[in-house]
């Protein structure tokens, strides 16, 4: 960084920079990736690819009307799931102090039956 | 007819690919990693795990931001939408006072929201401003600044001055479009003027007016400038919607972790709202 020594000054007496590694560079630091974190979003990444080479075995989406009584895809089911799966930890984190991957449990058989049913 | 398959037309999506890439994706990635995480500056970051979640689910100042956001997104709809349908039934059908009419609506439309807030402000000042001058003048205790009720009064009216347009365009477009055979069929059969506006003019209108309630809801739960600038949140906290609260906990108190955790519970809720809308939009569709 060109500013490298001006910060060093203030900053560097307060928390000694770590010593930097090779992804270290300032184009990826400030994005504050944590492999749990990563792993969230390479499961998104998974997601969207079995979409797609389930879209080309089988093309056209498997529209149908579910009991929503509402004309949905495949990609519509799984964005249900993926927000419920939200809404779901999120009243988890919110109204219960249990282990988080009861939620998580709790969403993959809420997405299976979304899957299924709507 | 055999298609030619040309898979070179996947770069022209390039640019778009690369612009959303930067604008969202990446500034969407990192704040969910943000929200997981404290940091104090100088890009060091500790994993704090869901903490930022819980702390902003069970806070009292999320759940008062969120009430205000809700209440005023249901005042100015509840205000809007039949004042929009109001005006657009009275305006002319045709002549020259329909462009007159047209432009004039969509006047408010065109000023940059910044400047709304600005101009709102000089207006409502309760000394020297045209509006807070008169209501004082006229004996009522107005002062925007330091009364709750009056800086909501404030805000209601400038976002109804602001958009109510949208809607009034909106349902003119959908008027406009019912044909005169519906009307002189009601005529015939001797319909009173409520019974046109029931059973013809209102269903007709259904399409767009789910457009306008969808945009005005969505526009409104994200309003920021224009409080911002008319009441900064104040007095106290009163007019702090959500955005506002949000801007306040990032920069103001550098709250990155908790900013973050909270921006993606509204990000949430505004996905499920449009997700409802969207659906509503297609069922209106399937049934005309």
């Amino acid at each position: 960084m060109i500013f490298g020594n001006a910060q060093a000054s203030s900053w560097d007496s307060v928390s000694k920079a770590q010593e930097k590694s090779f992804f270290d560079f300032e184009f990826i630091t400030w994005m504050a990736w944590k492999w749990q974190t990563a792993s969230f979003f390479i499961f998104i990444a998974i997601c969207i690819t079995i979409m797609i080479i389930w879209e080309k075995k089988d093309p056209g989406g498997n529209p149908r009307k579910g009991v929503l009584t509402l004309n949905t895809t495949r990609g519509d089911r799984l964005f249900v799931s993926l927000l419920s799966a939200a809404f779901i930890h999120l009243a988890w984190i919110g109204l219960t102090d249990f282990n988080l991957w009861f939620a998580t449990l709790i969403s993959s058989i809420f997405a299976i039956f979304v899957f299924r049913y709507v | 007819m055999n298609k030619t398959i040309n898979q070179k037309a996947w770069f022209f999506v390039v640019p778009v690919f690369v612009l959303v890439a930067f604008n969202a994706v990446i500034p969407l990635m990192t704040v969910v990693n943000y929200s997981f995480q404290e940091t104090f500056g100088n890009n060091v970051f500790m994993w704090e795990g869901t903490r930022w979640f819980k702390q902003i689910l069970q806070s009292e100042r999320f759940h008062a931001a969120l009430g205000r956001q809700f209440l005023f997104t249901g005042i100015i709809l509840v205000i809007q939408i039949p004042l929009g349908i109001a005006i657009a039934l009275s305006m002319p059908k045709e002549g020259p006072w329909v462009s007159v009419c047209l432009v004039l609506m969509s006047m408010p439309l065109l000023i940059p929201w910044n400047v709304v807030g600005a101009m709102w402000n000089i207006f409502a000042l309760p000394e020297i401003g045209f509006l807070g001058h008169t209501l004082n003048g006229l004996g009522f205790d107005y002062n925007f600044t330091q009364q709750i009720g009056d800086a909501w009064f404030t805000t209601i009216l400038m976002d109804v001055w602001h958009w109510t347009s949208l809607v009034v365009l909106l349902s003119y477009a959908g008027l406009m479009s019912i044909q005169p055979a519906y009307y002189q069929a009601a005529e015939i059969d001797g319909a009173s003027r409520w019974s046109v506006f029931r059973y013809i003019e209102l269903p007709k209108m259904k399409k767009v007016l789910t457009i306008a309630i969808l945009l005005r809801f969505m526009d409104s739960f994200m309003i920021y400038t224009e409080p911002f600038v008319l009441t900064g949140g104040g007095p106290g906290n009163a007019t702090a919607f959500l955005s506002i609260d949000l801007v306040k906990m990032a920069l103001g108190q550098f709250d990155l972790g908790p900013a973050a955790a909270m921006s993606l519970i509204y990000f949430f809720i505004v996905l499920l709202v449009c997700w409802v809308f969207y659906n509503l939009m297609m069922k209106n569709e399937e049934q005309s």
